[in-house]
């Protein structure tokens, strides 16, 4: 389940719809069939053609008019709203897949942690049901929001991206002292921890931004295991749907040589590792 | 590479032996042809045999055909036995239909799939053959025996019983364990014993004699075949100068010496007997789905003894398995235009499965279930059509080395849910010893070994055609509105929901019975001009009862037309029940006017009706509900009836590729399909329509009664391979079969191939030669498959977890 909003404004995220709080508007041209009614039917005429994400977003009030007359559905509302039983009704389907699987809930965003109090009654829920919950998390927050969530989480998947805080304020705009003593924190608590790291070229693919994950997550109580995740464009398209630009225009993904090099070099660290959580 | 692969089963299972390769390169380097000498031999055979009855028309028939026709011991191969000179040929079977292929004599080698090629002087041949047989086939029978509202229903593509129209039955899985314990000798035995306890002043007495008579002709006639393998072994032994082939060959006639007229001794041997059944089956008469059924159960106790003894090495004995898995590619068959469209790739379906349990109820994995899936896994063909039983007791181990066959990409195995298959026939009244036995058929199809004429693939019925009928007063909107059905009134004089069910029921009921008649029609044809004594010598109680299974003499009989369509309807309904009737987005005589012009100007109309009403497969009970009530409907009427071999009609609801030809008969629908395009495949949900990922898929496909289905339903996914790397990946699969089956799904198969691959392969065909991909119950070479087939394929929702 993805939560919307975060704190952190990493150019390479693939879920921008996530980021911003609000429902939004997404375009998708495959789908556009060219009926023209959005143009028909926008009362604020915020609708242009000649734009690759279709709406122009300061007139936009979200009256969703013109979603709910696209057919088609190329215009569609990202982020919608529900009560936390709405949610667990949905989560209750699967109930049969998480006896089989092992599995269970993972909160993901955005930043799961966002909306932390309607997550903690999420979380209740689950447990209540008896589900396994995972939370995907950047842990840019308060030690106290992590407090609360630790005894209804049984695994944090806890983003790691770099540990040279001036590089870090660099690009994702924020200082990671935070993120790092809550690392410290949740791994030292009753929840299971995995670190994961997005490998970003030219940002931390190099030897010593990966070892200095590794000796970092080495020092967490109970951490087993990095998962490293190669950067893709796959969320591209979507940026260009929200009317936004895509700042990674330029960056190829990192090659499977590239990523068998930083796993074994994680390996000789002394933690396991993974490509994409694959074993 | 790792020489061996280690098992929690502490079994090693070798590599692949050199071998194998090269049978795998002689097969496919040949262009399948058409071989006339069947033909001729069994029309040589009835004008030598006019006076006879029908039943030892045939036996003498096969008789002379085992006798006369070419046979060939190829290069390297270890298990002997041809079905035609040239290896992937197809021989012909004038006396089921022939005059299709007259008609398609020049465009064989050209169509777009399944091509076969025929030189002038077959041609000539064949033609000569055909005017023998002229009005006296069963498809001509048949026709004959049919209503005219019959024939017009599968004109207008209502329903289709193509394939026992035109072909044999097949269909079956004999009783190869007998075979294996008491050889052909045993049955003669058992043939005479019964003749003794006939009377003569008895009338019923005297048929029975004939047939008995017919057996043991038969059985005679396969073990003197077995004997010219034999002579011919010893012959090449002779001749060659490598001593190693020539201790192979002497070993090959040493075994065609002993089986398959006495019980098998080696491990060698039972599978050499075991193939001779296999292929004898297939010269008698074409019916495809000869299903070796439960190999890994009747074959274990003679690779046991051998392991046990030190007589063979496992890695002989695997090397043994493949080499017979490359054999049951050599099997091949023509098909009409028509029928290629419904069963396209060249596919035998020999249904071969392993795991499930003993008729005792305890788990049934051994040894040799694991080494089957390694032979699919060396070999990489798409016979034999290998699958899996699962219940809950399957080891662990066992899954995961059936999901590492799955990863392969070929689409195999499929996999059964024994905890709804027993119960579903033991409610078709089979005991449950008999039940938990099960294997299966064809695509997915569950008999009794041995013991079953299931006539499994009776039909393939066009719900979506009836929906289409329902809203169209009963007439035709493909053929000029001509009235087809009974009058049950047009859309637009529709005021309720409710309305448009009853429309539905109703026609169901009309069409439903005339399907019924036709297979009937069918049936008896093949009773009176085909009846078949070797394959019935192999099931129970033909001999006991002293009749073919043609004739009855199954101890359970069965006939199982296929309901497609089914996403379509219960999509349909949805879009016709919320937009019209619940919302009145639409009005009845809008959405009445729109089909009938195939949406043309009315995109924006048709997208909402795609796009704002639920869709099957997504887990939303509004439409699942009535995918399961349409598919109900249908299910419930075929059940009333019953055969002229005195067993029940059972539902089955699985398309093979019969969604393609049939949804080119089917105008537009209203969820928002075009006219003249696919329906979806089996049970699965219309492909792309199925957004919430793979669990809401098959909770959806769940939702739907798998066990009045009892004929079989079938749940294509297709997953991009990334989706199932690793351990990981193998367990995501295992966990969603399991808990599709907790929610008591009946099957599921599982391509893993990438769209982009499926796209490249459509377009350097010459690349992807080897590619073999799940078609529908059964697999086949991406490239053979004509376009509209793979453009189906390459729709189908891509599965990521």
């Amino acid at each position: 389940m993805f939560l919307k909003g975060c704190p952190l404004d990493c150019p390479w995220c693939s879920n921008p719809e996530s980021k911003d709080k609000d429902p939004q508007i997404m375009f998708n041209p495959n789908l556009c069939i060219d009926c023209k009614k959005c143009i028909e039917i926008c009362p604020n005429n915020a609708v242009d053609f000649n734009l690759r994400g279709r709406i122009v977003r300061d007139k936009c009030n979200l009256c969703m008019e013109c979603v709910d007359h696209c057919y088609s559905k190329a215009l569609s509302i990202e982020g919608i709203e529900g009560s936390v039983e709405e949610l667990l009704f949905e989560l209750n389907k699967d109930r049969i897949h998480y006896r089989r699987s092992n599995g269970g809930i993972t909160f993901s965003g955005g930043e799961a942690l966002y909306q932390s109090d309607f997550l903690l009654e999420l979380l209740k829920g689950c447990k209540a049901n008896g589900w396994h919950t995972t939370i995907e998390t950047a842990g840019y927050y308060p030690k106290e929001t992590l407090e609360k969530i630790i005894p209804w989480t049984d695994l944090f998947l806890y983003d790691i991206k770099m540990i040279d805080d001036g590089k870090h304020k660099k690009v994702i705009g924020v200082s990671n002292k935070r993120i790092l003593a809550n690392a410290k924190f949740a791994a030292a608590s009753s929840a299971d921890l995995v670190v994961r790291t997005p490998i970003i070229p030219g940002f931390n693919d190099d030897k010593e931004s990966v070892s200095e994950i590794a000796e970092f997550a080495l020092d967490l109580k109970g951490v087993k295991r990095i998962d490293i995740l190669p950067y893709h464009r796959l969320g591209e398209d979507k940026y260009y749907g929200l009317g936004q630009k895509y700042q990674m225009k330029d960056i190829e993904s990192p090659s499977n040589e590239k990523m068998e090099q930083i796993k074994e070099l994680i390996i000789k660290k002394g933690i396991d590792c993974t490509i994409g959580g694959v074993e | 590479m790792k020489a061996t692969k280690k098992l929690k089963f502490s079994y090693q299972l070798p590599e692949k032996a050199p071998r194998i390769d090269t049978l795998l390169d002689d097969l496919m380097s040949v262009t399948p042809e058409i071989d006339p000498e069947r033909a001729v031999l069994i029309t040589e055979s009835y004008k030598e045999n006019e006076s006879l009855p029908v039943i030892k028309k045939r036996a003498k028939a096969l008789e002379k055909i085992l006798k006369e026709m070419n046979i060939v011991i190829r290069d390297n191969e270890l298990i002997v036995g041809n079905q035609t000179t040239k290896p992937r040929s197809s021989p012909i079977f004038p006396e089921f239909s022939n005059k299709w292929l007259l008609d398609e004599f020049d465009t064989l080698a050209e169509r777009d799939g399944d091509r076969f090629l025929i030189s002038e002087k077959t041609k000539e041949t064949l033609k000569e053959v055909f005017d023998y047989w002229d009005q006296s086939t069963t498809n001509e029978l048949a026709t004959s025996l049919m209503t005219q509202e019959a024939l017009e229903a599968m004109d207008a593509g209502v329903y289709t019983v193509g394939n026992y129209y035109f072909n044999g039955v097949g269909h079956v899985c004999v009783s190869y364990d007998e075979v294996l314990a008491e050889g052909f000798n045993g049955i003669i035995e058992k043939a005479k014993a019964a003749k003794k306890e006939l009377s003569f002043g008895n009338p019923d007495d005297t048929p029975k004699r004939h047939f008995l008579d017919s057996v043991i002709i038969t059985a005679e006639a396969v073990i003197e075949f077995a004997g010219r393998f034999a002579e011919e072994a010893e012959k090449l032994a002779e001749k060659t100068s490598d001593n190693k082939r020539k201790k192979e060959l002497l070993e090959v006639a040493k075994n065609c010496r002993n089986v398959p007229a006495n019980p098998a001794s080696t491990f060698h041997e039972a599978l050499q007997s075991f193939w001779f059944v296999q292929l004898v089956l297939q010269l008698e008469s074409n019916g495809h789905s000869i299903s070796p059924g439960r190999f890994d159960q009747y074959m274990y106790p003679y690779l046991k003894k051998d392991l046990d003894n030190n007589e063979i090495t496992l890695e002989k004995a695997q090397e043994l398995l493949d080499t017979l898995w490359v054999k049951f590619n050599d099997i091949n068959k023509v098909r009409d235009q028509a029928s290629t469209d419904a069963f396209g790739g060249y596919p035998m379906f020999q249904n071969l499965i392993v795991g499930g349990q003993t008729p005792g109820g305890q788990d049934a994995t051994n040894l040799l279930s694991f080494m089957c899936l390694e032979a699919t896994e060396h070999t990489k063909m798409p016979q034999p059509s290998i699958s899996v039983r699962y219940w809950d007791k399957s080891p662990e181990e066992f899954m995961m080395k059936a999901a590492e066959t799955t990863k392969e990409g070929l689409g195999m195995p499929a996999y059964y849910n024994d905890e709804v298959t027993i119960p579903s026939l033991t409610n078709r009244g089979l005991t449950l010893e008999d039940a938990r036995d099960y294997c299966i058929i064809g695509c997915v199809e569950p008999q009794k070994m041995g013991k079953t004429e299931g006539w499994h693939d009776a039909a393939f019925f066009n719900m979506a055609k009836v929906l289409e009928l329902a809203l169209n007063d009963g007439k035709d909107p493909m053929q000029d509105y001509k009235q087809l059905g009974p009058k049950t009134g047009k859309a637009s004089s529709f005021e309720s929901f409710d309305e448009v069910m009853d429309a539905y029921k109703n026609q169901m009921e009309y069409f439903v019975e005339l399907l019924i008649h036709s297979d009937n029609c069918v049936d008896s044809a093949h009773a009176e001009r085909a009846p078949l004594p070797f394959l019935s010598s192999m099931v129970d109680d033909c001999i006991d009862e002293g009749k073919s299974v043609q004739n009855g003499g199954a101890h359970y009989n069965f006939t199982g037309p296929q309901g497609v369509g089914v996403a379509n309807v219960g999509d349909s309904l949805a879009a016709v029940r919320k937009l019209v009737f619940e919302e009145k987005e639409i009005s009845i005589e809008e959405l009445e006017n729109v089909l009938a012009n195939n949406f043309d100007g009315h995109e924006a109309l048709r997208q909402k009706l795609l796009n704002n009403a639920p869709k099957f497969g997504n887990d939303i009970d509004e439409v699942d509900e009535l995918a399961r009530e349409g598919a109900l409907i249908y299910c419930k009427e075929v059940e009333k009836y019953e055969n002229p071999r005195g067993g029940s009609f059972q539902p089955g609801l699985y398309p093979v590729s019969a969604n393609v030809p049939l949804g080119a008969a089917t105008g537009a629908t209203p969820e928002g399909r075009l006219a003249g395009t696919p329906l979806a495949d089996g049970v699965s949900p219309v492909g792309g329509r199925d957004q919430n990922g793979p669990t809401a898929a098959v909770n959806s496909v769940a939702k739907l009664d798998h066990h009045i289905a009892s004929n079989g339903t079938l749940l294509n996914q297709k997953f991009h391979p990334s989706a199932l790397e690793g351990e990981n990946g193998s367990r995501n699969l295992n966990a969603l079969i399991g808990s599709f089956f907790d929610q008591k799904g009946f099957h599921i198969q599982n391509n893993v191939v990438s769209g982009d691959v499926l796209r490249e392969a459509q377009k350097n065909p010459d690349n992807y030669k080897n590619l073999v991909v799940r078609v529908a119950g059964y697999s086949a070479h991406f490239v053979s498959l004509d376009k509209s087939l793979q453009d189906d394929i390459i729709s189908r929702t891509e599965q990521c977890f």
